[in-house]
Order: structure tokens, then sequence, then C-alpha cells
């Protein structure tokens, strides 16, 4: 069905941006409100696409009504509504929760954040609904050079931090334009569905699995996976706290996303065939990921750098689930990467809410906030639990699909990796439930916590994580299985 | 849906909501009432149970055609009513212990106790093996605050240990469960066992050892056990609920149910599986009961005689006969009913007189003669003394294993009778016998020694009336009869 809401989807941010940096130097309580309207518009906009597609919709933008492969194409497919529909939720519950804080620290370019905060949404909006590849790539960057200038806007060690985001940051991005050159010099177009056709027809298949190559080694630095995360731990701890609440939750996922789309709808079955190392590297890679992520995040002093580690870990599960490229497998990978969204939301909600109220930043100092933050430390809890993967919260049922697709394919070495990475990811997520309710200090913090409206959403996230994992069945009926690509 | 099942498991989950929400003051209320609320209803069920009825809730769907499903058959039945009328008496007991030591959180004591049974009545009705699951995990999480609660460094540690040991369980089920759903395409219990009845060995042994290592370390089978002497740092009114009936319980109620209703006798005979849990077994029994001579804190020799004993238990499902399930069933409750007597005891010895090594209580059986009274009741009921409640199980395990010509089990369990005659009636004999110490010592408060008399009252009735042990005998044959066959 034509229709414009895909187009809208990352347009509504855009334009939002363009006013809310224009009117910010005059009218800032004015430029917040659009921020905030925005993302509720985006988020509404993605909840009705999500609706439409799992009635079996799939709705697509031609740009000036020209129809592909000369047009430009944007979709909402049941994939795309999904990921669309958790990523603007999460946006949208993530900036309005952090009004606060964000005025706080930082006061008078709060303006200029709110654009860049918006740019960054629109940049992943578009790589969530684009159906050409070298226009995944121009969302890429709006979304990267927003995220950069986000860290940079942190305090000490953020301009640092920031530069290192960049440069490994642009290789990724290099490395993906250079995989959209090879499939164009392979198949002549840059459509998905028209690259597909061709190359399954047949298209050179040197070029096209050097492509793949390529883009595979540029979009995992973008969703840091191990050994190519480096840039994240730093990029988390040293930008604002609102920033690292926005950008941890999304930015990976989105960029997984982009994984699959280009794996499975691009490639396909047919195309990841001939080259089965592929698949097989990505398992390997993903198995490392998962266990060493956790093993880092467990040994981390800081509360951000630890929970960026537990990303590693956690995108490592989803890597693995693609990788093992079956029907259950892929189910665990696209859920988990809501379920990790969601965790992670909760968890860098609460550690901005305790970094801005109790000066807390690292996991040892976690004791001083002890009974004076009884919801934010519930919230997260349920999010660490959640992230050990303890039934029935979401991050259980993500394992789940993962684990029953390595046994399906008979890979039980894959299967006792994700039973050891959970393992060890309880390492680090007991570390910070143990000094929330366990741990005593001597300085006793004559705070609360607060404000109203951050401790509720704190609130909503962490029980967001269990709804979606007493709902993840209805989930997957819904949207994910629709998701699944034929012949996988 | 039977709302008597949904009650008896909802009212202590609401309750700890209560308490953790609530005054500090109504704690022990919420509690009383909720551990009535939960009794009754379980004894509501009862009569329904005899009557050959399974009554069963279906809650939402969690996999694709596995639901959130709860169906009450007489051996979780049994173990309901263990946990369900343990924790009213150990209420008050837990309410006279407080006060006696001055515990601190007790919000958090008392919320996290009712989470604890809500939790082990849950894995009592669970009907099949993901909500099994999801309370055995849920059992883990609301004991984990419990054996942490003193907060010293010891008590840190302890519990660290035990999530350790329990998480690793969890995720060999949770691997074992995949693997089952796998296999089989549906997880309900079935009596005499649902997986595929040709399995390769390989596939069987596997699966065994991943539901042995699951349910093994909550039944604290050596070499799984060395979590129950650490938490040993907890509160003596969960030492004694808890880490001698619910919890271990609820592992050995999983071994039950692995053996009867997943793998079944027909599917396991066949095999070395249960000469494997024979040999765990009897290790566990020799090696425990010479840890428990060498111990000389009393709280710690209790824990290892209950490694001894639920080691008997787990025996009496592995001998894969109609009588050693009815002993097992028999024996699960019997051991309770002495087991918490004697943990009530080492607690009111404890808020008498501070003494915690068994070498300090020589002489103490004059001055506190209700608590040395029912601890000798409770210390011959263990060893077999006819006419209190061991003889009785023990008796039908020793049946049982004449029944399956089986001469080894016999020997150990007959051995581990003499050995518990050799750590338990030695404290007996210096109690009585021994001069008493120099300084008055009193009798515990009364809200302590109730409990303590009312337990051992269990003891004697449980094993000299007619009346009960055939209840009892009838609800454990009725069990035995839907997994072997035949008539009640």
């Amino acid at each position: 069905m034509n229709s414009t809401l895909p187009a809208l989807l990352f347009l509504v941010p855009f334009l939002s941006a363009l006013l809310c940096g224009a009117l910010g130097g005059y009218l800032r309580g004015a430029a917040r409100w659009i921020a905030l309207g925005a993302l509720a518009a985006t988020a509404a906009l993605s909840f009705a696409g999500a609706a439409l597609a799992a009635a079996g919709e799939r709705l697509v933008t031609h740009m000036g009504g020209w129809a592909p492969p000369l047009g430009i194409e944007w979709r909402l497919d049941a994939l795309s509504a999904f990921v669309a529909a958790f990523v603007a939720a999460t946006a949208l519950i993530v900036h309005g929760a952090l009004g606060d804080v964000r005025r706080r620290e930082l006061g008078e370019r709060e303006p200029g954040f709110n654009t860049c905060a918006l740019l960054l949404v629109s940049g992943l909006m578009g790589m969530i609904a684009s159906a050409d590849l070298f226009n995944l790539f121009v969302h890429l960057e709006v979304a990267s050079l927003s995220a950069y200038a986000l860290v940079a806007s942190g305090g000490r060690g953020a301009p640092r931090a920031a530069v290192r985001y960049l440069v490994i940051g642009s290789l990724g991005a290099s490395l993906y334009l250079l995989g959209v050159g090879h499939v164009y010099a392979a198949t002549g177009t840059l459509n998905m569905d028209d690259a597909a056709a061709r190359i399954a027809a047949g298209a050179d298949p040197r070029l096209t699995i050097l492509a793949l190559a390529f883009m595979i080694s540029g979009l995992a630095i973008k969703m840091g996976l191990f050994p190519l995360h480096g840039w994240m731990p730093g990029a988390y701890a040293r930008a604002p706290l609102s920033a690292a609440a926005l950008m941890a939750p999304l930015v990976t996922k989105v960029s997984a996303y982009a994984l699959i789309r280009i794996l499975f709808w691009v490639y396909g079955p047919a195309g990841l065939g001939r080259a089965p190392i592929v698949a097989d590297l990505l398992c390997v890679t993903g198995a490392v990921a998962l266990i060493a992520g956790a093993l880092l995040a467990a040994r981390e002093a800081d509360l951000r750098r630890l929970l960026a580690y537990s990303s590693v870990s956690q995108m490592g599960l989803v890597v693995l689930g693609i990788g093992l490229a079956n029907a259950a497998a892929l189910t665990g990978a696209i859920l988990h990467l809501a379920n990790d969204a969601l965790m992670k939301a909760t968890l860098f909600v609460g550690a901005a809410e305790l970094a801005h109220r109790f000066g807390v930043r690292e996991v040892g100092d976690l004791a001083r906030v002890r009974a004076r933050a009884p919801w934010t430390a519930a919230a997260m809890a349920v999010a660490a639990f959640s992230l050990v993967g303890l039934p029935p919260l979401c991050g259980f049922f993500g394992k789940w699909y993962v684990l029953m697709g390595a046994l399906e394919s008979g890979r039980p070495g894959m299967a006792f990796a994700i039973v050891a990475g959970s393992l060890a990811s309880a390492f680090y997520a007991f570390r910070i439930v143990e000094r929330l309710y366990f741990a005593r200090s001597g300085e006793a913090c004559p705070e609360r916590e607060g404000p109203a409206g951050l401790v509720a959403a704190c609130a909503l996230l962490g029980g967001g994580v269990a709804a979606l994992g007493l709902g993840s069945d209805r989930v997957v009926a819904l949207l994910v299985r629709a998701a699944i690509p034929g012949g996988v | 849906m039977d709302p008597r099942v949904l009650g008896a498991m909802a009212a202590p989950f609401a309750a700890a909501a209560a308490i953790y929400l609530g005054r500090r003051r109504g704690a022990e209320a919420w509690t009383y009432a909720a551990a009535g609320v939960s009794l009754a209803l379980a004894l509501a069920l009862l009569p329904a149970v005899r009557a050959g009825v399974a009554p069963e809730v279906r809650l939402m769907g969690l996999l694709p055609g596995v639901d959130l499903f709860f169906r009450v058959d007489p051996l979780g039945l049994t173990f309901a009513l263990l946990a369900a009328g343990l924790w009213v008496v150990t209420s008050v007991y837990s309410s006279g212990y407080v006060r006696a030591m001055g515990l601190e959180n007790r919000r958090r004591y008392f919320a996290c106790f009712a989470a604890s049974i809500g939790c082990a009545l849950g894995v009592a009705f669970a009907g099949n093996v993901l909500t099994f699951l999801v309370f055995y995990e849920g059992l883990t999480l609301a004991t984990y605050p419990l054996v942490a609660h003193k907060e010293t460094d010891a008590a840190l540690a302890g519990a660290r240990r035990y999530l350790a040991y329990a998480l690793t369980g969890g995720l060999a089920l949770t691997a074992a469960a995949a693997w089952t759903w796998m296999l089989a395409g549906t997880l309900d219990f079935v009596p005499g066992g649902f997986l595929p009845p040709r399995l390769a060995g390989g596939a069987l042994a596997g699966l065994f050892a991943l539901y042995a290592i699951g349910y093994g370390v909550k039944a604290a089978v050596m070499p799984l056990h060395a979590w129950l002497p650490g938490a040993m740092v907890a509160p003596t009114p969960v030492s004694a609920l808890l880490h001698a009936v619910a919890v271990v319980k609820a592992g050995v109620f999983g071994c039950l149910r692995m053996v009867q209703y997943v793998f079944g006798p027909d599917t396991l005979s066949s095999s070395a599986a249960p000469a494997v849990l024979i040999a765990a077994c009897g290790v566990t029994v020799v090696a425990g009961s010479i840890a428990a001579l060498r111990q000389d804190n009393l709280k710690r020799r209790l824990a290892y005689s209950t490694v001894v004993h639920l080691s008997l238990i787990v025996l009496g499902a592995a001998l894969l006969a109609p009588h050693g399930t009815v002993g097992a069933m028999l024996h699960m409750v019997n051991h309770g009913f002495a087991k918490i007597t004697l943990f009530f005891c080492a607690g009111a010895i404890y808020a008498s007189t501070h003494a915690e090594t068994v070498s300090r209580l020589g002489g103490l059986g004059r001055h506190m003669p209700w608590t040395f009274a029912a601890f000798t009741v409770a210390s011959l009921a263990l060893v077999g003394f006819p006419g209190l409640c061991g003889f009785v199980g023990k008796l039908i395990l020793a049946r049982g294993a004449i029944e399956a010509s089986q001469m080894v089990p016999l020997a150990i369990l007959l051995g581990g009778s003499l050995f518990t005659a050799a750590y338990l009636l030695p404290i007996v004999r210096a109690a009585y016998f021994d001069p008493a110490p120099n300084d008055a010592v009193r009798e515990a408060p009364g809200l302590m020694v109730g409990p303590l008399v009312a337990t051992s009252a269990l003891v004697v009735v449980f094993g000299a009336l007619p009346a009960v042990i055939n209840l009892q005998y009838e609800l454990a044959a009725r069990a035995a009869a839907q997994i072997f066959g035949g008539a009640p």
C-alpha cells in the first residue's frame, strides 16, 4: 500500500530538529515542547505503522512518485515496523524522562542538544524505513554525526571520547559505503529488492561477497561487536547522562537491524549459501562477544561503562542468533533487539537519575542510594535480572529462542556459549543488585529519588521489561513471526 | 480455572507486596493472614485430588504452545501442603525470633519470606517444565536476600556462593527445557513421562545430566551441595523452612518430576541414568555423614544432615519402583517435620545461650526442657525410630529397594540411618548427661518454643496416628499408580 507514513517517520523528527534549532535561541521553552512533541508524533506514527503491519499491510513511500528501481523507496514491513515501534517508544520515554537532568547538565546548550537528539532519532528511523542501500548510508551518517555531537557535549573527557568515537565510527561508515559501492558495481542497482533479485540471479559472486564483507565489517563497528567495540564504553560514560541514555539503547540495535536486513533481504539464503563462512564467522564472533562482553563488564567499576560492556555482550547474542540463520534463532535475535533496548533504557535512565540526584557514578557507590531510591532501584534490579535471563522477564525469551535455534541446527557448542554467557552476565548484574540492596555505606545520603516524572519513567521501563517478557508470545505471534524472511 | 489454586499461590505474593509497600508493623499480620489463606486453600484442594480430579489453571501463553500452566496432582499437592503448613508455624517462630534477636530490616525479611513460599507453591503446582522453571528461578531470587540478610561480609559471601550455584542449576535447567521442547514438542508434565520413547543414547545422557545438575543443585546432591552449609549464615527461621524444607525440597521435588513425569520409568530403566543417580546419592550419604560428624557448628551439622536425607529421597525416585516413589514422597514430608524442629531448636538455643557449637550444648537439657525434648524426638525420628514420622518413609523406601531387588540402595538407606544416629544422638546424650553450665540459662521465648513443640507433635502424629499416615500414603500411592499404572 502506498503511504507517506514510512517517510514521515524520519521527516517529522528531521523537520522538527530544524525548527528546534532555529527557535531554540529565542524560545527555549517552545523548543523543548517541539522536541517532545516530535518524538511523541514519531512514536504515534510508528505504532500506527506497527498496527498496520500486524494486520498484514506493507507500507511503501516512493519519493516524488518515482517507482523503484529509479526512485528512492522507504517501506514498513513487519520487521521494520517492529523495530521502529520500540525505537520510537524508547526514545520518547527516555527523552521525556530526562528533562530535568538535561536542563541541569546542559544549561545554555539545551536547544542545540535537543536538535542533535532529534536528528539522531531521524537518522535511526530513516535507517529502519529505508529500502535503499545508499539511502541507508545517508541516514546512518545523519545518526552518527549527531551521535558524535551528543557525546562531545559532555563534560570532562567527552571531547576525547567523541574524537575516538568519530574516528572509529567514520571507519565503520566508510567500510559500509565501500560495500555499497561493490554491490552497485556487481548489480547496477541500489534498491534492496532489485539488488536481491540480481544477486539471486547470479551477479558476480566475488564482488557481491566482498561487498557483504565490507558491509558487515562496517555495521559490526557501528553495533559495537566485540572486538570492534572500543568506542562504546568511553562514549557512553563520557557523554552527557541524557545523551547516553538515548544512544545506548538505540544506536547499536538499529545497526544490527540493518545487518539483518542486508543479510536476509538483499542476499537471502541463496546469497549466503555461496559463502557459508559468513554465517559461521558471525556465530563464532557472536559467541565470543557474548562471553567476553560479560567478563569485561564484571570487572568494570564505572556504572555506565559496565552497562556499555553489557551491551557488547547482549549484541553478541543477537549476532549469534543472526549467524545461526534459522527461524528460531532469528526470532530470538529480532526479539532481543527490543529486549536489550528496553533493559538498557531502564538501566541508563536509572544510572542518569542516580548520577544526577546522588552523584553516584561507580558501582561501588551505589550503596549510598540504599533505601533512598526504592523505585529506581527496583526497576534497575528487574532489568539486571532480565539481563541474566531469568524467566519470565524479557531477556529470558530472547535467549530461549536463540538457544532453540542453536539446538535445532545441531550446534551444542553454541548452546553452551549462550548458557556460559548468561552465567557470566550474572556476575555483573548481581554486583549491581548487591550494591543497591545489601551493601552498607558509611555516609548516608540526605537526598531522595526524584523528580517524580523521572522515577515514574524508570518504573515504567522496568515494568516494560516484565511486560515484554510475559507478552513475548503475543509479540512474536503478531510481528516477529511475520518478520522472518521466507526460506530461512 | 480453579480459584483455589490461583488463590493459594497469589496470597503469599500479595502479602509480599503489601509488606514491602506497607508499614513496618503490618508485616507480621500480613504474613499470618497469607499463611492461613494459603494453607486453607491448599487443604480445600485435598478432597478433589483424593477423588482423582486435577484442578487446573491456564494463564497467558509464554511460548507458542506453552502456557503459564498449573495443574494440581497428588505429588504437587503433597509438596504444597508441606510448604504452606510449615509456613504457618514458621511465621509464629519468626515473630519470636526477630524480637529475641533484634533483627533489622524486618519488612524485607517478611516480604522475601512470603515471596519464597509463593514460589515454592508455584513450583508445586507447575504443570509444565517452563512454569516450573519460572518459579524455580524465582525461588532463587526470593531467598537470596534472606541469605544475605545480616549484610555482614560472611553473609554476602554465602549469598554470592548460593547465587552462583543456584543460577548455574537454573541455566542447566533452561538448556534442558529447550532441548526437551525440541525433542518432544511439548513441555507439559505427564505421569510416566512425555519424552519420545526411543531417544538416542547421547541425547538421553546429555539431557539427563542437564536436568540432574538443574535439580541436583537445589537438592544439594554432592558435588553440588557446597552452597547449603554456606547458606546457614541466614537467620534461623530461613534455614529452618527454606534451607531444610522449601528450597531444597523444590530440588528433590524436581528430581521426582524429572524421573517420573519427564523421562518416565520406562525410558530410564533401560539406561545407566538411575545407576548414576544412585551412585551419586550413595557417595553423598557417606561423604555428607562424615562431614556432619566433623562439624562442631550445630546449624552446619544439621545442614549436612539435610544433604544426607535429601539424597535418600532422590534415591527413592531413582529406584523406579512404585514403593520407591511412595517412600520418597513420604520421606520428603516427614524429613521436613523433623528437620524444621531441629532447626527451630538450634535457633531457640542460640537465642537463649548464644551457643552455636555442639560442644557448648552440654547439660542444657535440664535448663531448656521443652527445646531438648523436641530435639530428642526429632533426632530419633530422623534415625528412624518406630512410632515417629521418619520411620514410615524409610520403611517404605526399603520396601521399594527390595521390590526393585536392588541391595545397594538398601544398604545406603540403612547406613544413612546409622550415620544419622552417630551425628545426632551424641548431642542428645551430652545435653542430658553432661554437667550443666554454671550460669543460669532459661527456655527461649514462648513464641519460639510453641512452634517447635508444635512441629515435634507433628513428628509424633505423622509417625503414630494411622488415619494421618493412611491419608499421606493414599496421596503418594495415587501418584505412584498414575506413574506406574495399576490401582492406587
